[in-house]
């Protein structure tokens, strides 16, 4: 992802004249006060919302040029995980994330071999058929992750993935998706959890009112 | 395999959830497609009855004033007789007694009717057969436009003359009928993209996660395509069974019963109008649906 530049206006500038990189394979924390635009920016990358002005490319793709029948398409390349988990609560653990193949027209069997696979790499493995109501948040999220990542995504969103997690075990999230990362997968992970911006090391951009105020490598979370 | 089968399951799982205003809706497309193939039928029948009565009748009854001379009804049976459409071997006077005597013959069951007459109220008449009865309208016209002593004339009658008022009745039965089935169909739309916008509604979590994931817009869509779809076929199975239960239990009857109006159904008519009914379904179930998805699934 390559060459992210985008204005974005209205009533409310949720975003502002952001112009910024993100690497292929880097790990980003987006970080900044509720209402500084973290969420604007997840959703401008899924497509969610159109920018007002200004371009976004990922993969050198200009996706603001990109026809409507191809946004599917570009989900499919993104995996996302959000605070709310936004798991189906009448399907089982396995049914959730082997929901995401199914609806992209995998087949069955594929799912049957992949599907615990990934769930027993976040931790999961001997709870294929819980209900996610029987689950712990982390838990929860956790199977959220799975899901993300089943289709192998070239890049992940997480926004706020550890904000309805108990505290201890946020930390195992992160290293989970530091793990995604190791594994080839851009991810960028909007949070205001300033213990784990911290403990990580990862670059750090930060947002209030929509603009840039910082962009280091191996930041920290910064003021107060 | 694997895609039609979860399509099928969504589809099913979806309508029994709503099961009441699909019953509904397909009520109302079985109602409209009901009448539809009633109105059908009925016109069918009457038109098939028209038919046959025109083949069958070419006579053509020209009554005349009193005060006709003799001259002039001479001139009057000379023109007839000249008419080319006319059968000039067919051309039949008859006197104003002959019609009493007729008449009277008629209903001697019925006394009542002529008992009381002291003065004679029929009028002389010619009756004349056409050699072709479809020309029968040329003739009247003819005789109206053409004919000498035009005012001696009272009046030219013919049986397709009465079946042309018929015509205008049933002509307008149609019409209110075709306005009353589009009418429905129009309502059959709406409660039809009613039930779609519940079950959108009442699956909108699940469809915000699967365009998350990457599904694509159909495949979000045909569920809701299908579940229009077959509240649309259910609707025409109900209504070709009703149609069918009139056509045994009445239609049929009246045919029997009433074998001097024959009426009849054209052979072949249910092989196209029930095929009609079933698309007609479908047609409803799918614009119902796609209304619905226009407007309250934004992809």
């Amino acid at each position: 992802m390559r060459r992210v530049t985008k204005i974005y206006k209205g009533n409310v500038y949720a975003l502002e004249d952001v112009t910024l990189d993100i690497e292929k394979g880097e790990f980003a924390f987006l970080v900044g006060p509720s209402g500084s635009g973290k969420s604007t920016f997840i959703k401008l990358l899924i497509k969610e919302e159109e920018p007002t002005s200004g371009q976004i490319y990922i993969a050198d793709t200009n996706i603001d040029q990109l026809r409507k029948w191809k946004v599917p398409y570009l989900r499919r390349k993104i995996g996302c995980v959000f605070q709310d988990f936004k798991l189906l609560p009448h399907k089982t653990v396995y049914q959730n994330v082997a929901y995401a193949m199914e609806v992209t027209g995998k087949s069955r069997r594929l799912a049957e071999q992949q599907v615990p696979e990934v769930l027993k790499l976040v931790g999961l493995g001997h709870k294929l058929d819980a209900f996610p109501d029987e689950l712990s948040g982390g838990e929860q999220q956790r199977v959220a992750i799975a899901r993300a990542f089943i289709n192998r995504p070239p890049i992940l969103l997480a926004d706020e993935p550890t904000g309805n997690v108990d505290p201890s075990l946020a930390d195992g999230i992160v290293r989970l998706l530091e793990r995604i990362n190791q594994a080839g997968t851009t991810v960028i992970m909007a949070t205001h959890d300033k213990a784990i911006v911290n403990a990580f090391r990862k670059r750090v951009i930060a947002l209030e009112n929509g603009r840039i105020i910082r962009d280091q490598d191996r930041g920290v979370y910064g003021y107060e | 395999m694997n895609k039609i089968a979860y399509f099928a399951s969504e589809t099913w799982a979806s309508l029994r959830k709503n099961l009441i205003l699909a019953v509904a809706a397909i009520a109302v497309v079985a109602v409209s497609l009901g009448i539809l193939g009633m109105v059908v039928m009925g016109w069918n029948m009457f038109s098939n009855m028209i038919k046959n009565a025109e083949r069958k009748v070419g006579e053509v009854d020209i009554y005349l004033s009193d005060l006709t001379t003799e001259e002039e009804r001479a001139a009057i049976e000379a023109f007839l007789v000249g008419i080319p459409e006319v059968d000039p071997t067919k051309v039949t006077y008859k006197t104003k007694d002959q019609a009493l005597e007729e008449f009277k013959e008629r209903f001697k069951d019925q006394p009542e009717l002529w008992e009381y007459i002291d003065e004679n109220p029929l009028p002389n008449s010619y009756e004349l057969m056409t050699k072709d009865p479809k020309d029968v309208g040329l003739v009247v016209g003819k005789i109206n436009n053409e004919a000498p002593f035009r005012d001696r004339i009272e009046d030219v009658k013919s049986a397709s003359s009465a079946i042309e008022k018929l015509e205008n009745i049933f002509d307008k039965f149609r019409q209110i009928g075709i306005v009353g089935v589009i009418a429905l169909a129009v309502i059959a739309v709406l409660l039809v993209s009613v039930t779609i916008q519940v079950a959108i509604f009442a699956r909108r979590r699940e469809i915000g996660i699967m365009k998350l994931v990457g599904a694509t817009n159909w495949f979000i869509r045909w569920p809701f395509v299908l579940e229009g779809i077959s509240e649309g076929l259910v609707g025409s199975a109900v209504a070709i069974l009703v149609a069918l239960a009139v056509k045994v239990w009445i239609l049929d009857k009246l045919i029997d019963n009433l074998q001097f109006l024959r009426l009849s159904l054209s052979p072949g008519l249910l092989a196209v109008l029930f095929p009609c009914m079933v698309l007609g379904g479908v047609v409803i179930g799918a614009l119902g649906s796609a209304y619905a998805l226009g407007r309250f699934l934004e992809v």
